[in-house]
């Protein structure tokens, strides 16, 4: 139990923490909000009430008790440009976020670690020799242009899929749910997937194959096939499932970095998700919502942390029971 | 070896200048050297055109023996430096965009360089000039149309003649669309903004069972509000939700629109006759009571700020009978209808006047407020929105005239090139926004003929701007010297491929009616601008440009 409370009381440091130093870069980066209005009819006076409006008018150390005191009450504040709350717009785009994210997550995991096992089973067969380098290259694709490729063939070319967007354009639904189950959805969602897919399967691939093989020189594999256990059983019951582990961690951690992190995929495709509004924002110098944006990431990556922590604690009692 | 004989030529030049402390300057001995000058400009990455045109000026610039720097920097950096700190600066690369109400020159005319706006409003340059600024004045007074048109094409002299901005282009905007849907002749190319206006939404023509408008946008939109002025994308739909009094034609000059006459009664007041039978998307009739709110609405208690300087030439407005909207102005304004009549959107009284009735005793403003259903009396009507995706508009079919196409949906791409794509597929059948380069765009017309490419010349242009706080730029003889070493025909065919035309004023060809024949042709001589510096007393010394004699740099390179 005091693991977990100490584990929580971490992560309340650490996002505090991060909030402040967001506070801090966005302020004490050259320009402000009143730029983006400059204008033949603009004077210093209607400058002085749009920073009033914003309240950057007042001292820094106010703006920034302000600011944490609306934050520990779960208010972002208003945008600067949409003028609403941070919270709803961010909340608009999530669920494009995170269905993007997670299809591709848990695509890229499964197929991943599966080949991953694979590579380690056929050891220094022409399978694993032709494949590493294969799965290192997809890796090491700039995700932007393998997107571009992505689009060139499968939309412009054989012209599958659409180019962009997550509906085809003036489509009618009648509910939120109707229009993420459709049909159409998905085919907008395939070509992002993919591209999201063959950046992400790298990790998973090679770091199951390397567990893999550490897995298969333990004891208790050696024991299986004294056993006489088929070596297909061998593999996927007894040494998959004690390969996972690290897996699970990666998954967790990356999901927390995608969530923000999509940028590039979500304006390739022009999906409608939270790593673009966040670009804008910082773009625009929209403070609040750039905040809200890094703010929202970084917990989901610090909380991702903090569950594959106590996962861990769970699988294996040595972690909570050590003296950190 | 260099910054030896550097510091040993600094070491005599100051044993010179000590020895020559108290006695009489020869006329004719030069001034001090000129400091290095520092052209701000975007960056590169984010503006490439920009960046290569301030090159470009660096390298002429350098033949009058002048040593020139080019610095790139993030656009809001250079905004918050050029805007806030106004002594700070040597020159800057500015841009003026177009829209519609800028059809008239007054916007531009008046504003631009303002003595008035010097220390913190638009004549950012501190261009002072009380000349310049009696023709201004003039034009803006003057109600007859042929007569306001030569006073602006003084204006037009005034600024050739002193160059407070070196002018470098007007560039073009590229649009296209598929004309298998779209009649060709019903997209109508309004001048200076382009074929994505107004008159292109409410009569484009379709051809075939396809009857919605696809178009695209490159950013999100942030808003429908038409008290709020929140963005390029946001007005193109802005303009059609909600109507106004009076519209820009497509030849740029103001025709009575939502108003059926428009009458000078005096030149102190202007009588709007309703349309009759008008409508609110709402079902709702629009009386004059609603048009009186609307022109009042934007200055109630700062509540609409952006929208505020276009009503403020207005004393008083009221209805004097059940089709009749009387405006009283404070002075004779030429530009009161386009900057006013043709630019407030008209809404209704029943909706908005409880939100700001609501709004008067909080901090936020109408701004903020962002209706579920607006509700306007334009010829479309929202359907729905969502500003990071997609918005569609249906046709209002109870508009007086009815729009052709059946919807209109902006979609929002954010990959350029994904846009291009997408028009030949029919996923979009109208490019509104292109940002890319037009070369590309043109090249997909020639594999696809049944897309139509437009290009227009902006009614916006492209400018250095030299701080006139500052020497030697608060020169004149200095200006016009830059200015004819300047070559734009080069400058639009190398940083904007072709697509823009050479600019020497604030008035644009697009604006045919306004702008003076003959004013933007300007040419490149090097020999007249070298011999213009020669006479105002400019001396070569080993190459580099100095002052006139006893003129001292007393500014420090920052």
């Amino acid at each position: 139990m005091s693991y977990i409370g100490r584990r929580f009381l971490h992560m309340v440091l650490v996002l505090w923490a991060i909030a402040t130093i967001l506070f801090l870069m966005f302020r004490l980066m050259p320009g402000d909000p009143s730029t983006a209005y400059i204008d033949p009819t603009f004077t210093g006076e209607q400058r002085q009430l749009v920073l009033q409006q914003f309240g950057l008018d007042r001292p820094l150390y106010e703006q920034y008790f302000i600011f944490l005191k609306n934050l520990a009450h779960g208010e972002f504040g208003l945008s600067f440009r949409y003028r609403q709350p941070v919270l709803g717009l961010m909340l608009s785009v999530l669920p494009n976020t995170l269905l993007l994210t997670l299809t591709a997550l848990f695509i890229a995991y499964a197929l991943g670690g599966l080949f991953g096992a694979l590579l380690a089973w056929k050891r220094g067969s022409l399978l694993e020799t032709a494949s590493i380098p294969i799965v290192l290259t997809t890796r090491a694709m700039p995700d932007f242009w393998l997107g571009m490729l992505v689009l060139a063939v499968f939309a412009f070319g054989l012209g599958w899929f659409p180019s962009g967007g997550a509906n085809v354009a003036g489509a009618r639904y009648a509910s939120e749910w109707d229009r993420i189950l459709s049909f159409d959805y998905l085919r907008h969602l395939a070509l992002p997937v993919l591209t999201l897919v063959a950046y992400l399967q790298g990790l998973p691939a090679l770091l199951m194959r390397s567990n893999m093989l550490e897995v298969m020189r333990e004891e208790f594999v050696t024991m299986a096939r004294m056993k006489g256990l088929p070596e297909r059983t061998i593999m996927l019951r007894h040494a998959a499932r004690n390969a996972l582990l690290p897996l699970l961690t990666a998954f967790a951690i990356s999901f927390g970095q995608l969530i923000g992190g999509n940028v590039v995929v979500e304006t390739v495709f022009s999906w409608p998700g939270l790593g673009r509004m966040l670009v804008d924002a910082v773009a625009n110098s929209d403070y609040p919502l750039a905040q809200g944006a890094f703010l929202v990431i970084a917990f989901v990556l610090v909380f991702m942390n903090f569950v594959a922590d106590l996962f861990y604690g769970l699988l294996d009692p040595r972690v909570a029971h050590g003296s950190g | 070896m260099h910054p030896l004989t550097l510091s040993r030529r600094a070491l005599l030049a100051s044993v010179a200048s000590t020895a020559l402390v108290a006695p009489v300057l020869a006329a004719g001995d030069p001034g001090d050297p000129i400091r290095k000058l520092v052209i701000l400009s975007a960056a590169q990455a984010s503006d490439p055109e920009e960046f290569q045109a301030a090159q470009l000026l660096a390298q002429a610039w350098r033949q009058l023996g002048l040593d020139i720097e080019v610095r790139g920097m993030p656009r809001p950096q250079l905004a918050d430096l050029v805007w806030n700190t106004r002594d700070k600066w040597d020159m800057t690369m500015w841009r003026m965009v177009g829209r519609p109400e800028r059809s008239d020159p007054d916007e531009f005319a008046y504003n631009l360089f303002n003595p008035a706006t010097a220390a913190t409003g638009y004549d950012f340059i501190g261009y002072m000039n009380p000349d310049y600024m009696k023709l201004a004045d003039a034009q803006r007074a003057e109600l007859d149309k042929e007569k306001r048109k030569q006073i602006l094409y003084k204006v037009q002299d005034a600024i050739n003649e002193d160059q407070p901005y070196i002018f470098l282009v007007y560039p073009k905007n590229v649009l296209a669309y598929d004309k298998n849907i779209w009649k060709q002749q019903s997209v109508i190319e309004q001048s200076g903004i382009g074929i994505r206006n107004f008159w292109t939404f409410l009569r484009a023509e379709p051809l075939t069972s396809q009857k919605d408008m696809i178009c695209n946008a490159t950013e999100a939109m942030l808003a429908l509000n038409p008290l709020y002025i929140s963005g390029a994308i946001d007005s193109w739909l802005t303009e059609i939700i909600w109507d106004r009094l009076m519209r820009m034609g497509p030849d740029g000059l103001p025709i009575p629109w939502a108003a059926e006459k428009v009458i000078q009664v005096d030149p102190l007041t202007v009588d709007c006759v309703l349309r009759p039978g008008q409508k609110w998307h709402d079902g709702k009739p629009m009386t004059t009571d609603d048009v009186v709110f609307s022109f009042k609405a934007p200055a109630m208690a700062d509540k609409s700020p952006m929208y505020k300087p276009f009503v403020a030439s207005i004393a008083e407005v009221s209805a004097t009978d059940d089709k009749t909207v009387r405006f009283k102005l404070k002075a004779p304004s030429a530009a009161f209808a386009a900057s006013t009549l043709a630019k407030i959107n008209l809404i209704p009284k029943h909706v908005w006047e409880p939100i700001l009735t609501d709004l008067m005793n909080k901090p936020q403003n109408a701004e903020t407020v962002q209706e579920e259903h607006p509700v306007g009396s334009g010829p479309y009507k929202v359907n729905r929105f969502k500003f990071t995706e997609e918005i569609v508009l249906d046709a209002n079919k109870d508009y007086w005239e009815t729009p052709k196409p059946d919807r209109v949906i902006m979609r929002i791409i954010t990959n350029t090139s994904a846009a291009l794509g997408m028009l030949p597929k029919g996923e979009i059948n109208f490019l509104t926004d292109y940002r890319g380069d037009p070369k590309l765009l043109a090249e997909l017309a020639k594999q696809n003929p049944n897309i139509e490419v437009v290009s227009t010349i902006d009614m916006g242009f492209r400018f250095l701007a030299p701080n006139q706080r500052r020497p030697p730029f608060s020169d004149p003889a200095f200006r016009r010297a830059l200015s004819l070493a300047t070559n734009r025909q080069m400058m639009a065919a190398a940083a904007w491929n072709g697509f823009a035309v050479p600019a020497n004023s604030i008035i644009s060809p697009a604006l045919k009616f306004w702008s003076k024949p003959g004013i933007d042709d300007i040419k490149m001589d090097m020999e007249a601008a070298k011999k213009i510096l020669k006479d105002a007393g400019y001396i070569l010394v080993d190459g580099k440009l100095h002052y006139p004699a006893g003129v001292k740099e007393t500014i420090a390179v920052n």
